[in-house]
């Protein structure tokens, strides 16, 4: 999948709609999950689909180098971010903040990562580690909110979720190497 | 190494996550570049945290989504190609010598086809010429079909009835049958749709088909929509049956 992803950008550049096609064939399902995770809402997470595909037909150029799919990944993160906001507009809850969407901060080690990968490296987390990542990364809070939703202090949270990221680079690079 | 910027190495981990509020976002960016150590933390961890959204299940959209996206980028797209063809419209006004020598050219050739021999393969071409122009008769009826479907799916005229996680959509006396996350047939199988026409009793065969590779199907049913009161679904034998052999999948009154 990853392999054609810049091709079929290049070919977006030159408003190739059968490359665009060809483009969402292949990640839409990833985008729309990512969507329903956040969301729980079919309708809500289509609409997001199309904000996103439609985004990347509009600004190709946006998606410069790197895994494709944690770039596109990141993108329809900040989208159902901004359904979140929109539905807690009259709540006190505060959002996190979006994730820059034109720094190419994917390492290059990375760049053929799958989704299986990635599960299996975040399996080897241990729960209190993987929770408040898995929640903080989907569930569209924040890290104060995950401490006060689960009662732990807050402090041990950052410190579970910086601890759960390292571990998850070394599993993540034993996926890439093995 | 002080307790205060192991704190702020916790942070920065929590800012990669992307769990961070504005306020101490900011804060934590500021720090960012000013602190070798934890620019290298962040760089580290950053790309992890991003890879967790591969980690989602894969779900899968109405097929009309798709329908509804790709209408807007090939309008788009129609647009973008309208440019190039006025340039070349352009160029052919800005080079006129190069047309004068191509119609010398043509009528050259055309007085030298005088002999049997080219007369053959004149007689050959236009043979080759009646094929294309059959095929691009073809191509053109597949795409004003085609045309029709997205129009109308995507028509505010559209009434549709959600059936489970399938749709059945009817625009005036065009229906269709979108249906998605559904498992391929047994081998030798296939689905097939059912319509109950208005005032009939029995269902009537319609088409058969088969999901694509993501389990999503979009079926142009070949039936009048105003007098078809019923939509059914079943797996049938491969080709179809006259009545259904197995227990629907789905039935849906269209009111």
């Amino acid at each position: 999948m990853e392999l054609d992803a810049g091709d079929l950008i290049a070919r977006i550049r030159a408003r190739d709609a059968d490359a665009f096609e060809a483009l969402y064939d292949a990640y839409h399902r990833l985008v729309y999950g990512v969507a329903m995770r956040m969301l729980g809402d079919a309708s809500a997470a289509q609409d997001v689909t199309q904000s996103v595909f439609l985004k990347v037909w509009s600004s190709p150029d946006l998606f410069r180098s790197g895994n494709f799919s944690a770039w596109i990944v990141r993108v329809t993160r900040n989208r159902a971010l901004d359904v979140l906001r929109s539905r807690n507009a009259h709540q006190e809850v505060e959002l996190p903040e979006a994730l820059p969407e034109t720094d190419a901060i994917e390492d290059i080690a990375f760049a053929r990562l799958d989704a299986a990968a990635v599960r299996g490296a975040l399996a080897t987390l241990p729960p209190e580690q993987r929770e408040p990542i898995e929640l903080g990364f989907f569930g569209g809070i924040t890290h104060d909110e995950i401490a006060r939703r689960t009662g732990i202090p807050l402090g041990t949270i950052k410190t579970r979720i910086r601890m759960g990221l390292r571990k998850l680079r070394v599993a993540l690079e034993g996926a890439v190497t093995a | 190494m002080t307790a205060s910027h192991d704190e702020m190495l916790d942070d920065v981990a929590v800012y990669a996550l992307g769990t961070m509020a504005a306020d101490d976002a900011a804060r934590v960016r500021a720090h960012l570049e000013t602190c070798a150590e934890c620019r290298a933390e962040y760089a580290a961890l950053a790309p992890s945290a991003i890879a967790l959204g591969m980690s989602a299940d894969a779900a899968t959209p109405s097929p009309l989504l798709k329908a509804r996206i790709m209408r807007e980028v090939r309008h788009d797209a129609a647009q973008a190609d309208a440019h190039p063809r006025t340039a070349r419209a352009l160029q052919g006004r800005l080079w006129p010598a190069y047309l004068v020598a191509a119609a010398c050219f043509v009528l050259a050739m055309w007085s030298s086809l005088v002999n049997l021999s080219l007369m053959q393969q004149i007689k050959s071409v236009r043979s080759a010429n009646v094929a294309l122009s059959d095929r691009a008769d073809g191509l053109a009826r597949t795409l004003a079909q085609t045309q029709t479907t997205v129009a109308d799916l995507t028509s505010a005229n559209a009434e549709h009835f959600a059936v489970g996680g399938s749709e059945i959509v009817r625009v005036h006396d065009h229906l269709y049958l979108a249906m998605h996350d559904i498992p391929q047939p047994p081998h030798g199988k296939v689905y097939q749709a059912w319509t109950l026409p208005k005032g009939g009793k029995t269902m009537q065969p319609s088409l058969t088909f088969v999901p694509d590779a993501h389990g999503s199907a979009l079926v142009a049913l070949p039936v009048d929509a105003r007098i078809t009161t019923a939509v059914a679904v079943s797996v049938e034998p491969a080709g179809g049956s006259k009545q259904p052999t197995s227990k629907p999948v789905l039935v849906e009154q269209l009111g």
